[in-house]
């Protein structure tokens, strides 16, 4: 891998400072050093495993004041994966409920094997990608096109540095969906990758590897083409 | 540490290893610039975090769970009677409905053919209805079948075509209800002074209306 000058305003502006290591994640479990320094979780907010637990058995006995905790502790969080999954506002607010909707019909079936916030996020995923499948065979229906549906991202609320912002969205939207979704759920959102594991059913070093992955893919997308590479 | 441990620790590098990376790359122009590239990407994603509230969707959410909660409290409710009959495949349930018009059938009777002629002679019978009292009840029976008939044609359109096994089993428990009426209906002409007969008539037609009703009530909602 070559020495990276990426072609973005970004380049000089964003500060490579390292982040500091964080010592406790969200779910009150050690984050591994690694993690904080090279670029992990560190601004989510700390939810204690028994405040977990006790959101789990709220929802389980229908305590309604439980779901709009969940809401309140996740909800921002599992609108910004989802608008990121599907590319519109509108989209991600519908998936949200219809996640928060599915959590109460299947609660039954927690189990405690992974969190319930895990889980949460779990359902959210699969509803994503079920209404990503479901808007292309719709398209597919009306314009008889095969091509392989990729998020359009809608115009969001302004940001530090809008052109890299729209620069990294059409880089991920060329990734693989795993890449996609371990990307966004690590450095977007800051999971750890055992939660990361939980959520898309694959193991942490997997997790691991294609986040290393996505990154190196991501970096051949945003660097400019180097003169040695530039063809004649 | 070299420029070749440089991607591993990428991967999976623990935070002492980091920390070699960052010291070698003080010395080193193309790991610093790598390094540099690398946490620029992890900066560069919180670009997408956009973490704006939207007040209304919570009360969206929260209207949507209390609809799916009143549903299944419904659900629940109106599954008891027959909820068993679920689990059960039909060609059984279809038998289960014969026997229980069976053993009526016995039940009636036993009672008619068996057991009144053990009564003694003589002693006037309190179970048999005096012909002015025949009449009045005749006359409230008919009134009340005509009345369940009104909520029978109103449940019909639901019940010729049941769009939930919920109703395919109201309908089923009226085909019984309506075969052990005219069971006793038939009993009832042979041995019209039976009062027995005609409560169980009575107990019957009650059974249907509620059964109506709650076809009706379904319609409603």
């Amino acid at each position: 891998m070559g020495t990276m000058g990426l072609a973005l305003p970004w380049k000089a502006r964003i500060t490579s400072a390292p982040r500091e290591p964080a010592t406790v994640g969200r779910w009150g479990t050690r984050v591994e050093p690694s993690e904080g320094l090279a670029g992990g979780p560190v601004k989510a907010a700390a939810v204690p495993a028994s405040e977990d637990a006790t959101l789990a058995a709220g929802c389980q006995s229908g305590d309604l004041h439980a779901y709009e905790r969940l809401y309140t502790l996740h909800g921002v969080r599992m609108k910004n994966l989802a608008r990121n999954i599907l590319g519109s506002m509108v989209d991600a607010e519908d998936a949200v409920q219809e996640t928060f909707l599915k959590v109460q019909r299947s609660i039954t079936s927690f189990r405690g094997q992974s969190s319930f916030a895990t889980w949460t996020y779990r359902i959210l995923i699969n509803t994503c990608y079920d209404a990503r499948r479901s808007r292309l065979r719709k398209k597919e229906v009306a314009a008889n096109d095969d091509a392989e549906e990729t998020p359009r991202p809608e115009p969001r609320a302004p940001a530090a540095h809008p052109t890299l912002r729209m620069a990294l969205e059409r880089a991920l939207a060329r990734l693989t969906r795993h890449q996609r979704d371990v990307f966004l759920l690590y450095e977007v959102e800051g999971f750890r990758h055992a939660e990361i594991a939980a959520m898309l059913d694959t193991t942490e070093t997997a997790s691991k590897n294609t986040l290393f992955q996505a990154k190196k893919n991501l970096r051949e997308m945003l660097e400019p083409p180097r003169p040695d590479r530039v063809p004649a | 540490m070299t420029c070749k441990d440089r991607e591993r620790i990428f991967e999976d590098g623990t935070g002492a290893e980091w920390a070699a990376l960052e010291a070698h790359a003080a010395s080193c122009a193309a790991c610093a610039e790598e390094v540099r590239a690398w946490k620029s990407l992890s900066a560069a994603a919180k670009e997408l975090q956009d973490y704006s509230p939207n007040p209304e969707l919570w009360t969206r959410i929260e209207r949507t769970l209390r609809e799916e909660g009143a549903r299944g409290t419904q659900r629940a409710e109106r599954k008891g009677w027959f909820s068993f009959l679920r689990n059960i495949p039909v060609g059984w349930q279809t038998a289960l409905a014969g026997a229980f018009v069976l053993v009526l059938t016995v039940s009636l009777s036993w009672i008619l053919v068996i057991r009144e002629p053990g009564d003694k002679p003589g002693k006037p019978d309190s179970s048999l209805l005096k012909s002015a009292a025949l009449r009045e009840v005749e006359s409230a029976e008919t009134a009340y079948e005509k009345a369940i008939g009104k909520l029978a044609t109103e449940a019909k359109p639901q019940l010729d075509d049941p769009a939930t096994p919920l109703l395919a089993n109201y309908q089923e428990k009226l085909q019984v209800l309506d075969s052990a009426i005219a069971d006793l209906r038939a009993q009832a002409g042979v041995n019209p002074s039976n009062a027995q007969l005609r409560y169980q008539l009575l107990a019957m037609y009650q059974e249907k209306q509620r059964t109506l009703q709650e076809v009706l009530e379904m319609k409603k909602q």
